[in-house]
């Protein structure tokens, strides 16, 4: 079988290792070998965003990741979005995401969350078109993006909800 | 609810029609939600299925030594391995597990259980197949061509089916026409995209019952259709349906690997859970099928539409699905959107060597929408008429009964017509979209309009259209509502509840929905034809009026008074006419149980709507109520490129009242976009029977850039049989969207698209006139 | 199937070309976005060692010096996106990552990846040719290190093939700095704003003074096995006055000298007639500018 390399890492502010095949994804890393399934699998192409993680404070795609990449790192997944008390971003976001209606069935919106929440840290007062831009590479069959639109846009005006 | 003093008197509120937060939501935006990819049993082994990779092929051996010589596999399975296996389909004709003939590349030769993925897909390398190749059906034209290859045997004409409907004598409309067209439109394959991958987790109890973790739309019909292939006792085969991860009818019918897991999960005597990776989601998911449909309709020249004849061939496919069975809706479209006196519908669904068609959100409905509301902004121009005054002119109207006998006891078509008009200033933009046409630059600007009808109330295709309910109310008036319908991310457990709590006077937090089990739910005929809020709302209404009954009996009795008096809010039993506080719920249930005669408050309830079967000739009101919309697109052109952005959707939507305001917008943003894609973006390229964008890089989602703004309308005809008034709407707002963007296009450039999508290459070559005029009839 | 037998992540620059140099059989893992796909679907085997160069820190960031622009081959797009440097000098550049996949894949997707990659729709390349970049390589043979440039125009040889050795590793690029009056423009194809394989792609670069062009660089992207310049399309502009004949001459140059192919996206007919409108469309607007 593929080589095994042991790595050291912060996942949702908890440092930790994990011994995880050379070849693996920090997707399949967190889904299987972790156990944590809020991070989605929808195409493992980098093309749908239902796996987004944020990584260093940077969003990206948890399938197009090497896991031996998430050594030294700091790693946050939905489980751990907004988890340190100071993020009420984070809470007014899962609000808004609520009160807007922006979740239908749901397997977009964990990755959706993430990459809002990333959106917002870099531009707290994002217009509804750079959002449209932002969430370009998550895609939802269910909602037609725009009560997701309206949700961050909320946030970022501080009216929400 | 134990209050030391007693309100006075408690204000009326209703939550019908005001924005109710979905009771999921919650879950899922913490990632907390447990969809099927996020379940695992203990000792469960993980399947894969070897597909066959070739297109029309007789299998000359299958060796599946190695495989099953592979450290960590503990089943291998072939045809050979499961005789007792059946065909499954709506015809029966397709087995599961090919060990002769492969039909399509998807189909299934082998399948493997083992400790690991990756441990099944190096098994399923290890296995050889020979094959021969057969000559391939690749287009419908080519299936009823003289000495076309036989699919099935037992089909030797390559027909899946056939439906034949005519009311009135076309011929006789024909002579009465001043205005006679007939066109070819094509329309497209294109598939339903779900963001979470099929799958199936599947256990066998020490007793042999079966459990499966299924995403079923059905899944009270899937329980009895699995027991019939098992050989089994339908009692003992239960489905689990844990979240799903977006439905839209993709997950209506039985699939073959379904059975597949069910025959590993046997062989292995372990529990088995088999997830598709998204390209096989692409090559082995159900398709809304390609149609070529050849439209003939006439008009006079005061505008009365006179009559309509319609052919249409689908291409079905390898296999017969839902997809097949699609003209019941079209059908509908055609004999019944407009009042026209004589109409003829034809349809063959014959066998090629495709992806086979399924059902998918607006059954059928897309395409004939998108062939009639063409034809109807070609008849207005023909007789120098206003198009929206021309469809107003033939629109039904509520007490109609249609040649195909629909009956509309609510219908706010007109209303529809008008108000999308208005909303979008559509008459004026036209006519100076007609003006720029010739002059400005290379960017044209087009409005285009078009209508829908479908049903709204269910629709009796089963021998019951029903939904059950049990509702029962604890010592703290606690409401547990047990519904057979499934939720698949629409909203229905919200809408439900909501009803219960307008009923019993009590607030969205006081209910759980329990509606994902066969051992404990009720029947339900399964979630389509947009019935749930309909049928299903209307059972949980049921139910709670029983409740409500036996509730305010033993209040009366409590306060000796009658039951008429008293009605139930914010938690208390109060004085109907004044709102006044009188007894704590809570209180009174627990007194009704810890008493002497001690008793629950538990009510079961059965809906079925008063519609009817059709008759063979097709006939008959098939549903409860209709739905009607209008929607106006407006787009921009550019002529040097071929794109086509969507700028804004102006939608109005007869939906009998809104009963959640939130989740009926997103239901209707959400199948606007939907029509977005199938218009402009989405198509899967099959070329000789392979799939060639199996990928969403290749096969394009609408992404969130490229939504058009939208302005939405309810319109409130507030029907008479709907749960609080209202129909259905699920499939409703994705239907209309492709049939006004080609108006749209006209009104812009002048050229008309007869054949979807509207791509930028194919729109372009449209504007450069080199494509070919497409021209179809059966001989 | 070749199994990774080795996981390297060195610190530097030494470190990693040592590792090309004495291994053997090598896979470089930048930011992974082309990797791990091509690796899944099969399209990439392995090499022995696997070895991620992100932790060398030198070969990240962009700088200005002695008349020139250097891009760390680990400089991220969204790096290049927020850099003020490349905002004010490279024009291009900035328009192709603007419309370069999503914004999570900008996160991580590097420079370096890019041109290594080879796509002859890789979006940054095309810019870069127009901006007369050189490519920085670096390998260590004997111990000592060896740096050898080599022009942009010059790298590409084939769909996924460049001159680098395998026993090279790209340090970045370097890109001389425009002059004040530059003109550039990018344009990509296709109807989302980003997460799209370019159509086509069209680099502009020249200076407008007194209404003639001079200086005149014009690249395209996906019509051909690699990335090119349009050295027809140069010639109908160069030293000319941006007339409507001068655009409809340089449009028809364009449409007449790249060879593209039909395949899933587009037939080779409608990229050709892309690159006429759309050179046009741009030379319009560098007239109107
Ligand atoms: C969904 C999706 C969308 C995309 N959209 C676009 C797009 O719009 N435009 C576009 O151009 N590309 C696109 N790409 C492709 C990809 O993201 C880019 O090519 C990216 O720049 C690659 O960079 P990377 O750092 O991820 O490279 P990696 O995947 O790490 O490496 C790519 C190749 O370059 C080699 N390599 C990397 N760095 C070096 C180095 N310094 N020295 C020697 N060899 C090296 C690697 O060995 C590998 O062969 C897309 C990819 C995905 C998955
Ligand atoms: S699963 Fe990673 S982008 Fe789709
Ligand atoms: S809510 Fe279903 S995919 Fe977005």
């Amino acid at each position: 079988m593929s080589l095994m390399h042991d790595i050291d890492f912060t996942l949702n502010g908890v440092r930790r290792r994990a011994t995880v095949r050379v070849d693996m994804s920090a997707l399949d890393m967190l889904r299987e070998t972790i156990g944590l399934t809020g991070t989605k699998y929808g195409c493992g192409e980098g093309e749908c965003g239902a796996c987004t993680i944020q990584v260093d404070g940077v969003s990206l795609n948890s399938c197009l990741m090497f896991a031996v990449d998430c050594h030294g790192r700091q790693v946050v997944t939905i489980e751990g979005l907004g988890a340190d008390e100071a993020s009420t971003r984070a809470s007014a976001l899962r609000d808004a995401f609520v009160e807007h209606g922006a979740v239908q069935c749901g397997f977009c919106t964990p990755g959706m969350m993430m990459q809002a929440s990333h959106l917002l840290d870099r531009h707290p007062h994002a217009d509804a078109e750079s959002i449209k831009r932002g969430i370009e590479g998550n895609l939802c069959r269910c909602t037609g993006y725009k009560k997701i639109v309206d949700a961050i846009v909320a946030v970022g005006e501080g009216i929400a909800p | 609810m134990s209050v030391s003093e007693k309100p006075r008197f408690i204000a009326q509120e209703s939550l019908i029609g005001t924005r109710v937060t979905k009771m999921d939501a919650p879950e899922k935006i913490e990632g907390k939600t447990r969809y099927i990819h996020d379940i695992s049993l203990p000792g469960q082994l993980h399947a894969k299925i070897l597909r066959s990779g070739r297109v029309h092929a007789r299998i000359l051996s299958i060796d599946t030594r190695a495989a099953r010589a592979l450290p960590g596999v503990h089943a291998v399975i072939t045809a050979a391995d499961v005789p007792d296996q059946r065909p499954i389909g709506v015809v029966r004709d397709h087995l599961p597990l090919k060990g002769d003939r492969v039909r399509s590349l998807r189909d299934e030769i082998a399948a493997v259980a083992a400790d690991t993925e990756e441990i099944a897909a190096q098994a399923l390398s290890l296995i050889e197949v020979e094959y021969e190749d057969l000559p391939l059906l690749a287009n419908p034209e080519d299936s009823q061509k003289p000495g076309a290859p036989v699919l099935h045997d037992d089909h030797p004409d390559n027909v899946a089916m056939r439906f034949e409907y005519s009311h009135g004598d076309v011929r006789a409309g024909e002579a009465e026409s001043d205005v006679v067209l007939e066109d070819t439109f094509k329309l497209h394959y294109v598939t339903h995209c779900c963001m979470g991958v099929s799958g199936i987790i599947v256990e066998f109890d020490a007793s042999g019952s079966l459990l499966m973790y299924s995403n079923t739309q059905v899944p009270f019909l899937h329980k009895r259709e699995f027991a019939d292939y098992l050989g089994m006792d339908p009692s003992r085969v239960r489905i689990i349906q844990p979240p799903i991860g977006g439905g839209f009818g993709s997950k209506l019918d039985i699939y073959p690997f379904e059975v597949i897991c069910v025959f590993l999960a046997r062989a292995a005597k372990r529990p088995v859970k088999l997830l598709f990776t998204r390209e096989e989601e692409f090559l082995a998911s159900p398709t809304r099928q390609p149609v070529l449909l050849t439209l003939r309709s006439g008009c006079k020249k005061d505008g009365t539409l006179t009559f309509r004849q319609v052919h249409t061939l689908h291409d079905n496919g390898a296999y017969t699905s839902w997809g097949a069975t699609t003209p019941f809706v079209m059908m509908q479209t055609f004999s019944s959107l407009y009042r026209v006196p004589h109409c003829d519908y034809h349809t063959v669904a014959v066998y090629t060597n495709n992806p086979y068609a399924g059902s998918f959100r607006g059954y059928g409905n897309l395409q004939a929408t998108f062939a009639i509301e063409q034809h109807m902004d070609m008849m207005a121009e023909a007789i120098g008429m206003e198009p929206l005054e021309f469809r107003l002119k033939n629109a039904q109207d509520a007490g109609e009964v249609t040649g195909q006998g629909m009956s509309f006891k609510s219908c706010g078509f007109k209303e529809c017509l008008t108000t999308a008009a208005a909303r979008s200033d559509y008459s004026r933009k036209r006519r100076e979209n007609l003006e720029q046409r010739q002059s400005g630059g290379p960017v044209k600007r087009g409005i285009g309009m078009a209508s829908m009808l479908h049903v709204g109330g269910g629709a009796k295709i089963y021998p019951s259209d029903g939904c059950g309910t049990i509702l029962k109310l604890d010592d703290f008036a606690h409401v547990t509502l047990i519904t057979g319908a499934s939720e698949i991310g629409q909203g229905s457990e919200t809408v439900l509840s909501q009803l219960v709590c307008e009923e019993l006077g009590l607030p969205m937090s006081a209910v759980t929905v329990v509606n994902n089990d066969t051992a404990i739910t009720p029947w339900d005929v399964g979630v389509h034809a947009s019935r749930t809020t309909f049928i299903a709302g209307n059972s949980a209404i049921g139910a709670a009026k029983k409740a409500k009954v036996k509730i305010l009996a033993a209040a009366a009795k409590k306060l000796e008074c009658a039951e008429a008096d008293l009605d139930l809010r914010g938690g208390w039993v109060i004085r109907a006419a004044s709102g006044e506080a009188l007894l704590d719920l809570p209180r009174l249930l627990r007194s009704l149980h810890f008493s002497d005669k001690a008793e629950l408050v538990m009510t079961t309830f059965y809906y079925e709507p008063p519609s009817v079967h059709q008759d063979k000739a097709f006939k008959g009101d098939v549903s409860a109520a209709y739905a009607w919309a209008t929607q106006v697109v407006e787009v921009e052109v550019d002529t040097e490129t071929g794109i086509v952005r969507m700028n804004r959707v102006t939608a109005a939507h007869d939906v009998g009242r809104v009963l959640n305001r939130l989740g009926i917008e997103g239901q209707i943003e959400g199948g606007v976009v939907m029509g977005q894609g199938y218009a402009l973006t989405e198509n899967l390229l099959v070329e000789m029977g392979v799939m060639k964008n199996p990928n969403f890089r290749d096969y394009k989602l609408v992404t969130a850039p490229e939504i058009p703004e939208m302005d939405i309308s309810f319109i409130e005809s507030m029907d008479g049989e709907g749960p609080q008034g209202a129909k259905g709407v699920g499939e409703a707002p994705a239907i209309c969207v492709a049939a006004a963007t080609a108006n749209a296009i006209y009104n812009a450039t002048g050229v008309r698209m007869f054949d979807l999508p509207f791509t930028p290459e194919r729109v372009y070559r449209a504007l450069a006139g080199k494509s070919e005029k497409l021209c179809w009839k059966p001989e | 199937m070749t199994e990774i037998e080795r996981y390297y992540a060195p610190a530097s620059l030494e470190q990693a070309v040592d590792c090309l140099q004495e291994a053997g059989g090598v896979t470089v893992l930048a930011g992974g976005t082309d990797l791990m796909p091509q690796k899944n679907a099969g399209r990439l085997k392995p090499q022995r060692t696997l070895m991620n160069i992100r932790g060398i820190a030198e070969l990240r960031g962009v700088e200005l010096s002695g008349g020139e622009i250097r891009i760390g081959a680990l400089t991220t797009i969204t790096d290049l996106l927020e850099n003020p440097l490349v905002r004010q000098h490279l024009p291009q550049l900035i328009e192709a990552c603007n419309h370069f996949a999503s914004d999570q894949i900008r996160n991580v997707a590097t420079l370096g990846g890019n041109i290594c990659n080879a796509s002859p729709a890789g979006d940054t390349l095309v810019p870069l040719l127009v901006l007369d970049a050189r490519v920085d390589l670096v390998s260590r043979p004997e111990g000592r290190m060896l740096r050898r440039g080599l022009p942009v125009a010059e790298f590409f040889v084939g769909p996924g093939k460049t001159r680098k050795a395998p026993t090279e590793l790209l340090a970045g690029v370097t890109i001389p700095l425009p002059p004040e009056n530059y003109l550039g423009r990018f344009f990509k194809f296709g109807t989302r704003p980003a997460l799209d394989i370019a159509t086509i792609s069209i680099g502009f670069g020249g200076i407008l003074e007194g209404g003639v062009l001079s200086r005149v660089r014009v690249a395209f992207g996906a019509v051909a096995a690699t990335p090119v310049r349009a050295s027809h399309t140069e010639a109908a502009l160069e030293g000319r006055p941006l007339t409507e004949a001068t655009i409809a001459a340089a449009a028809a140059a364009a449409r007449d000298e790249v060879t593209p192919i039909d395949d899933v996206r587009a037939s080779a007919w409608y990229r050709k007639e892309l690159i006429h409108n759309m050179t046009k469309r741009i030379l319009d607007h560098v007239a109107h500018a």
